[in-house]
Protein backbone atom coordinates (compact mmCIF):
# COMPACT_ATOMS: atom_id res chain seq x y z
CA UNK A 1 0.00 0.00 0.00
CA UNK A 2 1.51 3.28 -1.11
CA UNK A 3 -0.35 5.32 1.52
CA UNK A 4 1.19 3.11 4.19
CA UNK A 5 4.63 3.65 2.71
CA UNK A 6 4.05 7.39 2.95
CA UNK A 7 2.99 7.06 6.60
CA UNK A 8 6.11 5.05 7.33
CA UNK A 9 8.17 7.96 5.96
CA UNK A 10 6.13 10.47 7.95
CA UNK A 11 6.99 8.49 11.08
CA UNK A 12 10.51 9.91 10.57
CA UNK A 13 9.30 13.52 10.71
CA UNK A 14 9.51 14.98 14.19
CA UNK A 15 7.98 18.05 15.69
CA UNK A 16 11.28 19.78 16.50
CA UNK A 17 9.99 21.32 19.69
CA UNK A 18 8.28 18.26 21.14
CA UNK A 19 10.71 15.66 19.73
CA UNK A 20 7.90 13.34 18.74
CA UNK A 21 6.80 12.04 15.31
CA UNK A 22 4.11 14.15 13.65
CA UNK A 23 2.14 10.96 13.07
CA UNK A 24 1.97 10.18 16.82
CA UNK A 25 0.95 13.77 17.53
CA UNK A 26 -2.00 13.60 15.14
CA UNK A 27 -0.67 16.46 12.99
CA UNK A 28 -1.19 14.63 9.68
CA UNK A 29 -4.76 15.24 8.58
CA UNK A 30 -4.65 13.40 5.26
CA UNK A 31 -2.50 11.65 2.65
CA UNK A 32 -3.56 11.30 -1.00
CA UNK A 33 -1.59 9.36 -3.56
CA UNK A 34 -2.19 10.08 -7.23
CA UNK A 35 0.29 8.06 -9.27
CA UNK A 36 3.72 9.49 -8.51
CA UNK A 37 2.25 12.60 -6.83
CA UNK A 38 1.72 12.61 -3.07
CA UNK A 39 -0.32 15.21 -1.27
CA UNK A 40 0.15 15.51 2.52
CA UNK A 41 -2.09 17.76 4.59
CA UNK A 42 -1.07 18.71 8.10
CA UNK A 43 -2.44 20.85 10.91
CA UNK A 44 -1.15 22.20 14.20
CA UNK A 45 -2.65 22.67 17.67
CA UNK A 46 -3.18 26.44 17.31
CA UNK A 47 -3.57 29.09 14.66
CA UNK A 48 -0.49 30.77 16.17
CA UNK A 49 2.00 27.90 16.35
CA UNK A 50 5.42 29.23 15.38
CA UNK A 51 5.82 29.47 11.59
CA UNK A 52 9.47 28.49 11.89
CA UNK A 53 8.59 25.12 13.46
CA UNK A 54 5.81 24.66 10.91
CA UNK A 55 8.34 25.29 8.13
CA UNK A 56 10.80 22.77 9.52
CA UNK A 57 8.05 20.13 9.63
CA UNK A 58 6.77 20.98 6.14
CA UNK A 59 10.28 20.71 4.68
CA UNK A 60 10.91 17.42 6.45
CA UNK A 61 7.59 16.01 5.26
CA UNK A 62 8.50 16.92 1.69
CA UNK A 63 12.03 15.53 1.93
CA UNK A 64 11.22 12.26 3.74
CA UNK A 65 8.33 11.41 1.41
CA UNK A 66 10.36 12.29 -1.67
CA UNK A 67 12.87 9.62 -0.67
CA UNK A 68 10.38 6.95 -1.78
CA UNK A 69 11.57 5.72 -5.20
CA UNK A 70 8.14 5.96 -6.89
CA UNK A 71 7.45 9.55 -5.78
CA UNK A 72 8.10 12.37 -8.22
CA UNK A 73 6.29 15.21 -6.47
CA UNK A 74 5.21 15.97 -2.90
CA UNK A 75 2.65 18.68 -2.22
CA UNK A 76 2.57 19.75 1.40
CA UNK A 77 -0.43 21.69 2.69
CA UNK A 78 -0.44 23.31 6.12
CA UNK A 79 -4.07 24.02 7.10
CA UNK A 80 -5.78 26.53 9.44
CA UNK A 81 -2.67 28.54 10.25
CA UNK A 82 -2.00 32.29 10.07
CA UNK A 83 1.09 31.77 7.92
CA UNK A 84 -0.20 28.80 5.87
CA UNK A 85 0.15 30.61 2.52
CA UNK A 86 3.78 31.57 3.08
CA UNK A 87 4.72 28.13 4.40
CA UNK A 88 2.96 26.23 1.59
CA UNK A 89 4.31 28.42 -1.19
CA UNK A 90 7.83 28.46 0.25
CA UNK A 91 8.07 24.71 0.68
CA UNK A 92 6.52 24.06 -2.76
CA UNK A 93 9.13 26.15 -4.53
CA UNK A 94 11.97 24.86 -2.37
CA UNK A 95 12.81 28.31 -1.11
CA UNK A 96 14.74 28.56 2.15
CA UNK A 97 12.82 29.96 5.11
CA UNK A 98 14.60 33.31 5.01
CA UNK A 99 13.34 33.90 1.47
CA UNK A 100 9.80 32.69 2.17
CA UNK A 101 9.56 35.14 5.07
CA UNK A 102 11.74 37.84 3.66
CA UNK A 103 12.03 40.84 5.94
CA UNK A 104 10.82 38.82 8.94
CA UNK A 105 13.80 36.54 9.28
CA UNK A 106 17.46 37.44 9.13
CA UNK A 107 18.65 34.00 8.19
CA UNK A 108 17.62 30.41 7.78
CA UNK A 109 16.58 27.73 10.20
CA UNK A 110 19.84 25.87 10.68
CA UNK A 111 20.61 27.33 14.12
CA UNK A 112 17.11 26.53 15.28
CA UNK A 113 17.32 22.99 13.96
CA UNK A 114 20.60 22.58 15.81
CA UNK A 115 19.11 23.92 19.05
CA UNK A 116 16.24 21.47 18.92
CA UNK A 117 18.52 18.57 18.04
CA UNK A 118 20.53 19.44 21.13
CA UNK A 119 17.42 19.51 23.30
CA UNK A 120 16.28 16.19 21.89
CA UNK A 121 19.71 14.73 22.63
CA UNK A 122 19.64 15.91 26.25
CA UNK A 123 16.10 14.69 26.83
CA UNK A 124 16.62 11.28 25.22
CA UNK A 125 19.89 10.76 27.09
CA UNK A 126 18.23 11.66 30.37
CA UNK A 127 15.33 9.25 29.86
CA UNK A 128 17.67 6.41 29.03
CA UNK A 129 20.05 7.06 31.93
CA UNK A 130 17.16 7.26 34.39
CA UNK A 131 15.90 3.92 33.15
CA UNK A 132 19.37 2.42 33.69
CA UNK A 133 19.38 3.80 37.23
CA UNK A 134 15.97 2.19 37.80
CA UNK A 135 17.38 -1.08 36.47
CA UNK A 136 19.94 -0.93 39.28
CA UNK A 137 23.10 0.25 37.50
CA UNK A 138 25.50 2.49 39.43
CA UNK A 139 26.71 5.84 38.12
CA UNK A 140 30.14 4.30 37.53
CA UNK A 141 28.70 1.41 35.55
CA UNK A 142 26.56 3.73 33.42
CA UNK A 143 29.41 6.03 32.52
CA UNK A 144 31.62 3.02 31.65
CA UNK A 145 29.10 1.64 29.11
CA UNK A 146 29.90 1.54 25.41
CA UNK A 147 27.55 1.59 22.41
CA UNK A 148 27.70 -2.22 22.11
CA UNK A 149 26.49 -2.54 25.73
CA UNK A 150 23.45 -0.41 24.88
CA UNK A 151 22.68 -2.54 21.83
CA UNK A 152 22.93 -5.73 23.88
CA UNK A 153 20.63 -4.28 26.52
CA UNK A 154 18.15 -3.25 23.82
CA UNK A 155 17.82 -6.85 22.67
CA UNK A 156 16.76 -8.18 26.05
CA UNK A 157 14.72 -5.26 27.42
CA UNK A 158 11.87 -3.87 25.29
CA UNK A 159 11.41 -0.62 27.20
CA UNK A 160 15.13 0.06 27.05
CA UNK A 161 15.18 -0.95 23.38
CA UNK A 162 12.92 1.87 22.35
CA UNK A 163 14.89 4.46 24.33
CA UNK A 164 18.21 3.10 23.02
CA UNK A 165 17.04 3.32 19.39
CA UNK A 166 15.91 6.88 19.84
CA UNK A 167 19.05 7.86 21.74
CA UNK A 168 21.47 6.34 19.24
CA UNK A 169 19.45 7.89 16.42
CA UNK A 170 19.94 11.38 17.79
CA UNK A 171 23.63 10.65 18.53
CA UNK A 172 24.09 9.88 14.84
CA UNK A 173 22.30 13.08 13.86
CA UNK A 174 24.56 14.99 16.24
CA UNK A 175 27.57 13.46 14.51
CA UNK A 176 28.66 11.56 17.63
CA UNK A 177 30.71 8.38 17.39
CA UNK A 178 28.56 5.24 17.30
CA UNK A 179 31.18 2.53 16.79
CA UNK A 180 30.49 -0.43 19.13
CA UNK A 181 33.46 0.47 21.33
CA UNK A 182 32.58 4.19 21.56
CA UNK A 183 31.44 5.41 24.99
CA UNK A 184 27.64 5.29 25.25
CA UNK A 185 27.22 8.55 27.16
CA UNK A 186 29.10 11.73 26.36
CA UNK A 187 28.31 15.42 26.39
CA UNK A 188 26.71 16.81 23.25
CA UNK A 189 30.15 17.78 21.92
CA UNK A 190 31.54 14.27 22.40
CA UNK A 191 33.46 15.08 25.60
CA UNK A 192 33.61 12.20 28.05
CA UNK A 193 31.54 12.26 31.21
CA UNK A 194 32.97 11.36 34.56
CA UNK A 195 30.75 9.57 37.07
CA UNK A 196 30.75 12.52 39.47
CA UNK A 197 29.14 14.73 36.81
CA UNK A 198 26.33 12.37 35.95
CA UNK A 199 23.80 13.68 38.48
CA UNK A 200 24.36 17.31 37.46
CA UNK A 201 23.91 16.39 33.82
CA UNK A 202 20.67 14.63 34.70
CA UNK A 203 19.35 17.56 36.68
CA UNK A 204 20.03 19.97 33.84
CA UNK A 205 18.56 17.68 31.22
CA UNK A 206 15.50 17.12 33.34
CA UNK A 207 14.36 20.72 32.86
CA UNK A 208 14.72 20.36 29.11
CA UNK A 209 12.75 17.14 29.13
CA UNK A 210 10.01 18.55 31.40
CA UNK A 211 9.59 21.58 29.12
CA UNK A 212 9.17 19.34 26.13
CA UNK A 213 6.77 16.97 27.85
CA UNK A 214 4.75 19.75 29.43
CA UNK A 215 4.41 21.35 26.07
CA UNK A 216 3.56 18.07 24.39
CA UNK A 217 0.72 17.60 26.85
CA UNK A 218 -0.54 21.10 26.15
CA UNK A 219 -0.24 20.77 22.38
CA UNK A 220 -1.96 17.41 22.14
CA UNK A 221 -4.80 18.57 24.35
CA UNK A 222 -5.20 21.67 22.20
CA UNK A 223 -5.20 19.66 19.00
CA UNK A 224 -7.95 17.43 20.42
CA UNK A 225 -9.89 20.48 21.54
CA UNK A 226 -9.52 22.15 18.16
CA UNK A 227 -10.31 19.20 15.94
CA UNK A 228 -12.29 16.92 18.21
CA UNK A 229 -9.89 14.02 17.89
CA UNK A 230 -6.17 13.58 17.41
CA UNK A 231 -6.79 10.72 15.00
CA UNK A 232 -6.09 11.52 11.34
CA UNK A 233 -8.83 10.90 8.75
CA UNK A 234 -6.86 8.30 6.91
CA UNK A 235 -6.35 5.12 8.89
CA UNK A 236 -2.87 5.09 10.24
CA UNK A 237 -1.00 1.83 9.77
CA UNK A 238 0.23 0.11 12.93
CA UNK B 1 -9.93 35.11 50.92
CA UNK B 2 -9.48 31.38 51.01
CA UNK B 3 -10.23 29.63 54.29
CA UNK B 4 -8.36 26.45 55.11
CA UNK B 5 -10.25 23.62 56.85
CA UNK B 6 -8.67 24.60 60.17
CA UNK B 7 -9.82 28.20 59.86
CA UNK B 8 -6.65 29.78 58.47
CA UNK B 9 -7.20 32.72 56.11
CA UNK B 10 -5.21 33.15 52.91
CA UNK B 11 -5.15 36.50 51.17
CA UNK B 12 -5.34 35.96 47.42
CA UNK B 13 -3.97 38.25 44.71
CA UNK B 14 -4.70 37.06 41.21
CA UNK B 15 -1.78 38.60 39.35
CA UNK B 16 -3.12 37.95 35.87
CA UNK B 17 -6.66 38.95 34.91
CA UNK B 18 -8.29 40.52 31.84
CA UNK B 19 -11.49 42.26 30.86
CA UNK B 20 -11.48 41.75 27.11
CA UNK B 21 -13.74 42.29 24.13
CA UNK B 22 -13.31 39.55 21.52
CA UNK B 23 -16.81 39.96 20.08
CA UNK B 24 -17.33 39.66 16.30
CA UNK B 25 -18.15 43.42 16.18
CA UNK B 26 -14.74 44.21 17.62
CA UNK B 27 -12.74 41.71 15.52
CA UNK B 28 -10.92 43.61 12.78
CA UNK B 29 -9.83 40.64 10.63
CA UNK B 30 -9.24 36.88 10.59
CA UNK B 31 -6.37 37.30 13.04
CA UNK B 32 -8.75 38.66 15.66
CA UNK B 33 -11.03 35.68 15.05
CA UNK B 34 -8.03 33.33 15.24
CA UNK B 35 -6.92 34.99 18.47
CA UNK B 36 -10.12 34.57 20.46
CA UNK B 37 -10.72 31.07 19.07
CA UNK B 38 -7.26 30.05 20.21
CA UNK B 39 -7.99 31.41 23.71
CA UNK B 40 -11.25 29.49 23.72
CA UNK B 41 -9.39 26.28 22.89
CA UNK B 42 -7.07 26.94 25.86
CA UNK B 43 -10.13 27.45 28.01
CA UNK B 44 -11.87 24.25 26.86
CA UNK B 45 -8.71 22.18 26.91
CA UNK B 46 -7.77 22.64 30.55
CA UNK B 47 -10.95 23.64 32.40
CA UNK B 48 -13.02 21.09 34.29
CA UNK B 49 -16.19 20.35 32.33
CA UNK B 50 -18.47 22.29 34.67
CA UNK B 51 -16.35 25.44 34.32
CA UNK B 52 -16.56 25.66 30.49
CA UNK B 53 -18.38 28.66 29.05
CA UNK B 54 -20.28 28.95 25.77
CA UNK B 55 -18.23 30.76 23.10
CA UNK B 56 -20.56 33.77 22.99
CA UNK B 57 -20.04 34.48 26.68
CA UNK B 58 -16.29 33.83 26.36
CA UNK B 59 -15.88 36.38 23.57
CA UNK B 60 -17.29 39.19 25.67
CA UNK B 61 -18.35 39.04 29.31
CA UNK B 62 -19.63 41.77 31.56
CA UNK B 63 -17.72 43.56 34.31
CA UNK B 64 -20.31 42.18 36.75
CA UNK B 65 -19.54 38.63 35.63
CA UNK B 66 -15.88 39.24 36.29
CA UNK B 67 -16.49 40.64 39.78
CA UNK B 68 -18.64 37.63 40.55
CA UNK B 69 -16.14 35.06 39.25
CA UNK B 70 -13.10 36.58 40.94
CA UNK B 71 -14.34 37.86 44.27
CA UNK B 72 -17.74 36.39 45.08
CA UNK B 73 -17.05 32.86 43.83
CA UNK B 74 -13.32 32.73 43.31
CA UNK B 75 -11.63 33.56 46.68
CA UNK B 76 -9.70 36.43 45.09
CA UNK B 77 -9.13 39.62 47.13
CA UNK B 78 -7.30 41.70 44.53
CA UNK B 79 -7.01 41.22 40.77
CA UNK B 80 -4.13 42.68 38.75
CA UNK B 81 -5.09 43.66 35.20
CA UNK B 82 -2.59 42.74 32.51
CA UNK B 83 -3.63 44.52 29.32
CA UNK B 84 -3.16 43.14 25.80
CA UNK B 85 -3.88 45.89 23.30
CA UNK B 86 -3.77 44.04 19.93
CA UNK B 87 -5.12 47.00 18.02
CA UNK B 88 -4.24 45.38 14.69
CA UNK B 89 -6.61 42.50 15.43
CA UNK B 90 -9.42 44.25 17.33
CA UNK B 91 -10.97 47.57 16.34
CA UNK B 92 -10.98 49.21 19.75
CA UNK B 93 -8.28 46.98 21.20
CA UNK B 94 -8.66 43.57 22.84
CA UNK B 95 -7.98 44.36 26.47
CA UNK B 96 -6.65 47.87 27.05
CA UNK B 97 -5.88 49.79 30.23
CA UNK B 98 -8.81 52.08 29.43
CA UNK B 99 -11.19 49.09 29.14
CA UNK B 100 -9.89 47.67 32.42
CA UNK B 101 -10.17 51.05 34.14
CA UNK B 102 -13.97 50.76 34.12
CA UNK B 103 -13.72 48.17 36.88
CA UNK B 104 -10.90 49.92 38.71
CA UNK B 105 -13.11 52.98 39.02
CA UNK B 106 -16.04 50.94 40.31
CA UNK B 107 -14.00 48.87 42.79
CA UNK B 108 -10.79 50.79 43.51
CA UNK B 109 -9.52 48.49 46.28
CA UNK B 110 -10.21 45.31 44.35
CA UNK B 111 -8.13 45.93 41.26
CA UNK B 112 -4.63 47.00 40.34
CA UNK B 113 -4.37 48.53 36.92
CA UNK B 114 -1.31 47.94 34.77
CA UNK B 115 -0.33 49.71 31.59
CA UNK B 116 1.43 48.54 28.46
CA UNK B 117 3.91 49.92 25.97
CA UNK B 118 5.43 49.04 22.66
CA UNK B 119 8.85 50.44 21.73
CA UNK B 120 7.78 50.71 18.07
CA UNK B 121 5.54 53.62 19.09
CA UNK B 122 8.61 55.80 19.63
CA UNK B 123 8.19 59.24 21.23
CA UNK B 124 4.41 59.11 21.01
CA UNK B 125 4.38 55.93 23.12
CA UNK B 126 6.59 57.52 25.76
CA UNK B 127 4.04 60.29 26.09
CA UNK B 128 1.26 57.73 26.37
CA UNK B 129 3.18 55.99 29.14
CA UNK B 130 3.43 59.30 31.00
CA UNK B 131 -0.30 59.74 30.53
CA UNK B 132 -1.00 56.26 31.96
CA UNK B 133 1.21 56.99 34.95
CA UNK B 134 -0.42 60.33 35.74
CA UNK B 135 -3.99 59.27 34.98
CA UNK B 136 -4.00 55.80 36.57
CA UNK B 137 -0.92 55.79 38.85
CA UNK B 138 0.19 52.47 37.42
CA UNK B 139 2.93 50.47 39.17
CA UNK B 140 3.35 47.90 36.45
CA UNK B 141 3.20 47.21 32.75
CA UNK B 142 2.46 44.15 30.68
CA UNK B 143 4.68 43.77 27.65
CA UNK B 144 3.72 41.57 24.76
CA UNK B 145 6.80 41.18 22.60
CA UNK B 146 4.96 39.09 20.00
CA UNK B 147 2.49 41.82 19.07
CA UNK B 148 2.19 42.62 15.36
CA UNK B 149 2.62 46.14 14.08
CA UNK B 150 2.37 46.53 10.31
CA UNK B 151 5.11 44.43 8.79
CA UNK B 152 6.78 43.86 12.13
CA UNK B 153 5.89 40.64 13.93
CA UNK B 154 7.49 41.39 17.27
CA UNK B 155 10.32 43.03 19.20
CA UNK B 156 12.89 42.38 21.91
CA UNK B 157 13.45 43.93 25.32
CA UNK B 158 17.00 44.79 24.32
CA UNK B 159 15.95 46.96 21.36
CA UNK B 160 17.31 50.51 21.82
CA UNK B 161 13.81 51.98 22.06
CA UNK B 162 12.76 49.33 24.58
CA UNK B 163 15.67 50.43 26.78
CA UNK B 164 14.37 54.01 26.61
CA UNK B 165 10.94 52.82 27.72
CA UNK B 166 12.45 50.88 30.62
CA UNK B 167 14.33 54.01 31.65
CA UNK B 168 11.05 55.91 31.52
CA UNK B 169 9.41 53.25 33.73
CA UNK B 170 12.19 53.65 36.28
CA UNK B 171 11.73 57.43 36.22
CA UNK B 172 7.93 57.13 36.67
CA UNK B 173 8.15 54.59 39.50
CA UNK B 174 6.71 51.78 37.38
CA UNK B 175 8.68 48.93 38.86
CA UNK B 176 6.87 45.75 37.80
CA UNK B 177 7.58 44.69 34.24
CA UNK B 178 5.44 41.70 33.24
CA UNK B 179 6.72 40.05 30.09
CA UNK B 180 4.79 37.65 27.93
CA UNK B 181 6.55 35.66 25.26
CA UNK B 182 4.44 34.52 22.35
CA UNK B 183 5.22 32.44 19.31
CA UNK B 184 5.64 35.06 16.57
CA UNK B 185 8.53 37.34 17.36
CA UNK B 186 11.02 38.84 15.00
CA UNK B 187 13.27 37.47 13.67
CA UNK B 188 11.18 34.46 12.77
CA UNK B 189 14.09 32.13 12.15
CA UNK B 190 15.08 32.30 15.83
CA UNK B 191 13.36 30.60 18.73
CA UNK B 192 10.45 32.94 19.29
CA UNK B 193 10.04 32.01 22.95
CA UNK B 194 13.63 32.83 23.73
CA UNK B 195 13.83 34.59 27.11
CA UNK B 196 17.46 35.70 27.01
CA UNK B 197 16.56 39.32 26.40
CA UNK B 198 14.96 39.26 29.87
CA UNK B 199 18.34 38.24 31.26
CA UNK B 200 20.09 41.24 29.73
CA UNK B 201 17.61 43.86 30.87
CA UNK B 202 17.24 42.31 34.33
CA UNK B 203 20.98 42.85 34.79
CA UNK B 204 20.83 46.38 33.39
CA UNK B 205 17.81 47.36 35.52
CA UNK B 206 18.33 45.76 38.94
CA UNK B 207 15.77 48.13 40.49
CA UNK B 208 12.95 46.84 38.25
CA UNK B 209 11.18 43.52 38.76
CA UNK B 210 10.71 41.31 35.71
CA UNK B 211 7.81 38.90 35.98
CA UNK B 212 7.98 36.34 33.19
CA UNK B 213 4.43 35.20 32.59
CA UNK B 214 3.87 31.52 32.08
CA UNK B 215 7.41 31.00 33.50
CA UNK B 216 8.85 31.08 30.04
CA UNK B 217 7.07 27.86 29.09
CA UNK B 218 7.84 26.15 26.82
CA UNK B 219 11.37 27.25 27.67
CA UNK B 220 11.36 26.37 31.33
CA UNK B 221 15.05 25.48 31.38
CA UNK B 222 16.13 28.88 30.03
CA UNK B 223 13.78 30.68 32.38
CA UNK B 224 15.01 28.74 35.43
CA UNK B 225 18.58 29.51 34.52
CA UNK B 226 17.90 33.23 34.21
CA UNK B 227 15.84 33.36 37.39
CA UNK B 228 18.70 31.69 39.25
CA UNK B 229 21.14 34.32 38.01
CA UNK B 230 18.93 37.39 38.39
CA UNK B 231 17.29 38.01 41.73
CA UNK B 232 14.80 40.47 40.20
CA UNK B 233 13.23 37.88 37.90
CA UNK B 234 9.93 36.32 38.94
CA UNK B 235 7.70 33.61 37.50
CA UNK B 236 4.05 34.28 36.73
CA UNK B 237 2.09 31.03 37.02
CA UNK B 238 -0.73 31.85 34.59
CA UNK B 239 -1.19 28.88 32.20
CA UNK B 240 0.90 26.70 34.53
CA UNK B 241 -1.79 26.64 37.25
CA UNK B 242 -4.65 24.93 35.37
CA UNK B 243 -2.48 21.86 34.80
CA UNK B 244 -3.12 21.12 38.47
CA UNK B 245 -6.44 19.68 37.32
CA UNK B 246 -5.84 18.27 33.84
CA UNK B 247 -2.26 16.97 34.23
CA UNK B 248 -1.39 16.82 37.92
CA UNK B 249 1.83 14.82 37.47
CA UNK B 250 3.25 17.37 35.03
CA UNK B 251 2.11 20.18 37.27
CA UNK B 252 4.02 18.53 40.09
CA UNK B 253 7.19 18.18 38.01
CA UNK B 254 7.07 21.79 36.88
CA UNK B 255 6.37 23.09 40.39
CA UNK B 256 9.23 21.02 41.80
CA UNK B 257 11.60 22.54 39.25
CA UNK B 258 10.35 26.06 39.86
CA UNK B 259 10.60 25.70 43.63
CA UNK B 260 14.11 24.34 43.33
CA UNK B 261 15.46 26.86 40.84
CA UNK B 262 13.39 29.98 41.39
CA UNK B 263 12.08 29.46 44.93
CA UNK B 264 8.78 30.07 46.70
CA UNK B 265 9.47 33.80 47.17
CA UNK B 266 9.45 34.58 43.46
CA UNK B 267 6.38 32.82 42.05
CA UNK B 268 3.05 34.58 41.49
CA UNK B 269 -0.38 33.03 41.14
CA UNK B 270 -2.42 34.08 38.10
CA UNK B 271 -5.62 32.58 36.70
CA UNK B 272 -5.39 34.33 33.31
CA UNK B 273 -9.09 35.10 33.74
CA UNK B 274 -11.24 34.67 31.66
CA UNK B 275 -9.22 31.91 30.02
CA UNK B 276 -9.68 30.14 33.33
CA UNK B 277 -11.75 31.02 36.39
CA UNK B 278 -9.93 31.14 39.72
CA UNK B 279 -12.30 29.19 41.96
CA UNK B 280 -11.42 25.68 40.85
CA UNK B 281 -7.75 26.48 40.33
CA UNK B 282 -7.37 27.74 43.89
CA UNK B 283 -9.34 24.86 45.41
CA UNK B 284 -7.26 22.28 43.55
CA UNK B 285 -4.00 24.10 44.24
CA UNK B 286 -4.72 24.25 47.98
CA UNK B 287 -5.54 20.53 48.00
CA UNK B 288 -2.45 19.66 45.96
CA UNK B 289 0.70 18.14 47.44
CA UNK B 290 3.98 17.35 45.77
CA UNK B 291 4.32 13.58 45.34
CA UNK B 292 6.84 11.95 47.64
CA UNK B 293 9.26 10.84 44.91
CA UNK B 294 9.66 14.41 43.69
CA UNK B 295 10.05 15.75 47.22
CA UNK B 296 12.79 13.22 47.88
CA UNK B 297 14.58 13.78 44.62
CA UNK B 298 14.52 17.57 44.60
CA UNK B 299 14.43 18.28 48.33
CA UNK B 300 11.70 20.91 47.89
CA UNK B 301 8.13 20.97 49.12
CA UNK B 302 4.99 22.92 48.41
CA UNK B 303 4.15 23.77 52.01
CA UNK B 304 1.23 25.84 53.28
CA UNK B 305 3.65 28.73 53.80
CA UNK B 306 4.80 28.42 50.17
CA UNK B 307 1.22 28.35 48.93
CA UNK B 308 0.43 31.54 50.88
CA UNK B 309 3.38 33.30 49.31
CA UNK B 310 2.45 32.17 45.82
CA UNK B 311 -1.23 33.01 46.20
CA UNK B 312 -0.77 36.51 47.56
CA UNK B 313 2.21 37.52 49.68
CA UNK B 314 4.72 37.73 46.84
CA UNK B 315 2.50 39.93 44.67
CA UNK B 316 1.66 42.08 47.72
CA UNK B 317 5.36 42.73 48.22
CA UNK B 318 5.89 43.70 44.57
CA UNK B 319 2.90 46.04 44.53
CA UNK B 320 3.44 47.56 48.00
CA UNK B 321 0.26 46.17 49.54
CA UNK B 322 0.01 45.89 53.32
CA UNK B 323 -2.16 42.77 53.56
CA UNK B 324 -3.57 43.39 57.05
CA UNK B 325 -4.52 47.00 56.30
CA UNK B 326 -5.93 46.11 52.90
CA UNK B 327 -7.97 43.24 54.30
CA UNK B 328 -9.56 45.64 56.79
CA UNK B 329 -10.43 48.08 53.99
CA UNK B 330 -12.05 45.39 51.88
CA UNK B 331 -14.43 44.42 54.65
CA UNK B 332 -16.55 47.47 54.04
CA UNK B 333 -16.54 47.64 50.25
CA UNK B 334 -19.29 46.97 47.70
CA UNK B 335 -18.05 43.46 46.94
CA UNK B 336 -18.12 42.52 50.64
CA UNK B 337 -21.75 43.61 50.66
CA UNK B 338 -22.47 41.28 47.71
CA UNK B 339 -20.90 38.38 49.54
CA UNK B 340 -22.74 38.99 52.81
Amino acid sequence: MRVEEVYARLQQVYDPELDRPVTDLGFISGVDVDGPVVRVRFRLPTYWCSPNFAYIMAEDIRDRVRELPWVSEVQVRLEDHFAADEVNAGVATGRPFGAAFSGLADGNLEDLRWLFRLKAFLARQERLVRLLIRRGLSDDEIVAMCVADLRRLAESDAEAGDLVDRYLGICREMGLEDLPTAPAFTRENGLLLNPAQLRDVLREARRTRISMEFNAQFCQGLLRTRYGSAEPETVQPR
Amino acid sequence: MFRTPDGGEIFVIDAHVHLWDGSPENQANQYGTGWINCFYDYHRNLSPREAIWPIEKFRKYTPQQMVHDLFVEGYVDIGIFQPTYLKEFFRSGFNTTEQNAVLKEMYPDRFILNGAWDPRDGERGLEYLEFLASRYHIKGVKLYTAEWRGDSKGWRLTDPWAIRYLEKCRQLGITNIHVHKGPTVWPLNKDAFDVHDVDEVATAFPDLNFIVDHCGLPRLEDFCWIATQEKNVYGGLAVVMPFVHARPRYFAEVMAELLWWVGEDRLLFGSDYAIWTPRWIIEKFMAFELPEDLREETGVDLTLAAKKKILGENAARLYGIDIAAHRARLQGDAVAAMMA
